[in-house]
């Protein structure tokens, strides 16, 4: 397994007292293997592509447990030298707001070739080479003359093009990308994901995308974990999922999208709003807004059931569930 | 950008007419320039009216100051009373005020900036209360406090610096000076980097810096710094012109004769022509700092285009 995360944790020491953002958070992901990690915002799901990739606030932030196994090592356990060797080299990060996301003042190609000359080394010259290779890659037009241009010349498709650029420059094992279309045109968004996916065949890399768009998640994902109040609630193959869900907060994320062939109808929604992580309900965290609530569910934190072989679902009542 | 510093260039024309027409006016309601000619005696009266003729301080105000400026525009700033020449005055006098203001800007960017980083990473921390609170100190005492207390221990009692410049003023002599008149904007820059550090430390790109596995070193002086230095860039640009008419408090404690020694006493003598003379260039190496701070502006900031 190229990235193995088990009994995740982190918290936040803010004045409010400690916010448990990530509460045991497990998943895997395979080379070549595209999973999708899904959730509202506040789940964790940002929060843990942090811890992963090491870039978290410290303090207030702070992992209190667990293992990142990256290729066999326990990134955890690494010294931060080590560690900064592995970002953006073994693995990469697409972030959401490339137009915040990519420094200001600094052109595309020095941003660009930065990864170069600091992780292999590369004359500035070799480096600005490769940056427009990489431009030429994603598919920006005219590259030679754009690699002097600075982020903000850069409708938004075409930064975004840029941060995939970044991340892709050193061929890492493995792309986090949180919520990468979030923040572009609809048109764009599927540009951008093919793009990404296309890539990501070509380079055989392990693709974690982190987001809360189900529709996105269907074209592309081959596994799905779904996150709720800082755990992974279920796992599972994308199209047993869609098929049916093991998880009641599962099956309530996919009624609430709109759908064509039942229009006019009142659309699905979840009743209540997501706990405030700093004080998160006691037993399964869903269970005020479930309704298939009982008592056990306001006592007994659930374990993830194993459904199948492939697939888990922290649910007491996952059999119910699966069956409609 | 050729046709916006044309543009600048032509703006400045009315600001330098206007403020050099205001410091004329004020000079003239000062008292009769030809007073101070005679020492602490009384003027003869008809001595008194030839120096007016021969000055031509007899003609109408307006009528003095356009002669006035359109000598300065073929490089005649006037002859001061005693009989030197104002341009000799100010070849002697602007050197010495050049090399203190550099020795000032220089601590300014050096340590201002220094701490304000370091302060600014660490912000709560001891190392940045300890600091903030030395800034405060320094910004609440007044430099005359400041400078006579330095040289009284330093250059008096622990004897390791000479107490007043020499002449001619070496920059190793300007050390302590230069300290003293970059103290108050010293500990500005400070807060300034510190507050502009802490703000940006958060940001998307430094934090796509770190997941690109940059070494720390890097994100904050490729990344943090070059971001946060563009409002700490206006400050000092400004402070320039601030620092090379204002040095008058420095320059009077370390007897530098340099632009604020020749200013005070010119004033204290009323000699018109030096005190005009002075301030006319002053004002147009303030507007020159302008013109270039906006111009770094842009270098610092390509979002900012100027057509």
């Amino acid at each position: 397994m190229l990235l193995d995360v088990r009994d995740l944790h982190v918290e936040f020491r803010t004045r409010d007292g400690v916010a448990r953002a990530v509460n045991g958070v497990s998943f895997g992901v395979d080379a070549g293997e595209t999973l999708a990690v899904l959730g509202e915002s506040g789940s964790g799901k940002s929060v843990t592509a942090q811890a992963v990739m090491g870039i978290l606030d410290t303090p207030p932030g702070r992992v209190t447990g667990g293992e990142v196994l990256f290729q066999g090592r326990d990134l955890l356990k690494l010294k931060e030298e080590e560690r900064r060797r592995v970002r953006g080299a073994g693995m990469a990060m697409v972030f959401q707001d490339a137009l915040s996301s990519l420094n200001p003042v600094l052109t595309v190609g020095d941003q660009l070739g930065e990864m170069f000359t600091v992780h292999r080394g590369m004359s500035r010259k070799d480096a600005r080479a490769k940056a427009v290779e990489l431009m030429d890659q994603v598919r920006i037009p005219a590259a030679r003359e754009r690699v002097r241009q600075y982020p903000h010349q850069f409708s938004g498709g075409m930064r975004q093009r840029v941060m995939i650029a970044m991340a892709i420059a050193l061929e890492p094992a493995l792309i986090i990308a949180d919520e990468p279309t979030t923040a572009l045109d609809v048109t764009v968004q599927a540009q951008v994901m093919d793009l990404l996916a296309e890539l990501r065949r070509e380079y055989r890399m392990g693709l974690v995308l982190i987001t809360h768009d189900l529709g996105v998640v269907a074209d592309v994902a081959d596994r799905i974990a779904v996150m709720y109040a800082g755990r992974v609630v279920e796992s599972a193959p994308v199209d047993d999922i869609y098929k049916a869900p093991a998880h009641p907060y599962t099956r309530g994320l996919l009624d609430s999208v709109p759908r064509l062939d039942l229009k006019g109808r009142e659309l699905h929604a979840i009743r209540g709003l997501p706990p405030s992580l700093t004080d998160v309900p006691r037993g399964c965290a869903f269970h005020p807004r479930c309704p298939m609530a009982r008592d056990v569910c306001r006592t007994d934190v659930p374990a993830p059931h194993e459904v199948s072989a492939t697939r888990a679902a922290a649910c007491h009542f996952w059999k119910e569930c699966l069956n409609g | 950008m050729g046709r916006y510093v044309l543009r600048r260039l032509v703006q400045m024309v009315p600001v330098f007419a206007g403020a050099t027409l205001l410091i004329f006016l004020m000079v003239n309601v000062m008292g009769d320039p030809v007073a101070g000619l005679c020492g602490d005696r009384q003027c003869d009266p008809a001595t008194a009216a030839r120096l007016r003729a021969e000055f031509g301080l007899d003609r109408p105000v307006w009528q003095q100051y356009l002669t006035y400026m359109g000598n300065v525009f073929t490089g005649d700033f006037g002859t001061a009373f005693n009989g030197q020449k104002v341009t000799e005055l100010m070849a002697t006098a602007f050197p010495v005020t050049l090399r203190l203001t550099i020795v000032a800007v220089l601590i300014e960017v050096v340590v201002g900036v220094t701490l304000g980083v370091v302060t600014g990473l660490r912000r709560g921390r001891p190392v940045d209360t300890g600091v903030l609170l030395l800034t405060l100190v320094v910004i609440s005492v007044p430099t005359f406090v400041t400078g006579l207390l330095l040289q009284l221990l330093l250059g008096v009692e622990w004897g390791w610096i000479r107490p007043s410049v020499s002449s001619a003023a070496p920059f190793g002599e300007l050390l302590l000076p230069g300290l003293v008149l970059a103290s108050v904007s010293l500990a500005y820059v400070t807060r300034l980097t510190r507050t502009s550090i802490a703000e940006n430390r958060r940001s998307d790109y430094v934090r796509t810096a770190v997941a690109k596995g940059l070494p720390r070193r890097r994100v904050v002086t490729r990344h943090l710094l070059r971001n946060s230095l563009i409002p700490v860039v206006t400050f000092i640009g400004a402070d320039i012109g601030f620092l090379m008419g204002g040095a008058i408090v420095t320059e009077r404690i370390f007897n530098i004769h340099g632009v604020g020694f020749q200013l005070y006493q010119g004033i204290l003598r009323q000699n018109t022509q030096t005190v005009v003379g002075f301030v006319t260039v002053l004002v147009l190496v303030f507007l020159l700092c302008n013109l270039v701070v906006d111009l770094l502006y842009a270098v610092l900031d390509p979002r900012i285009r100027y057509a």
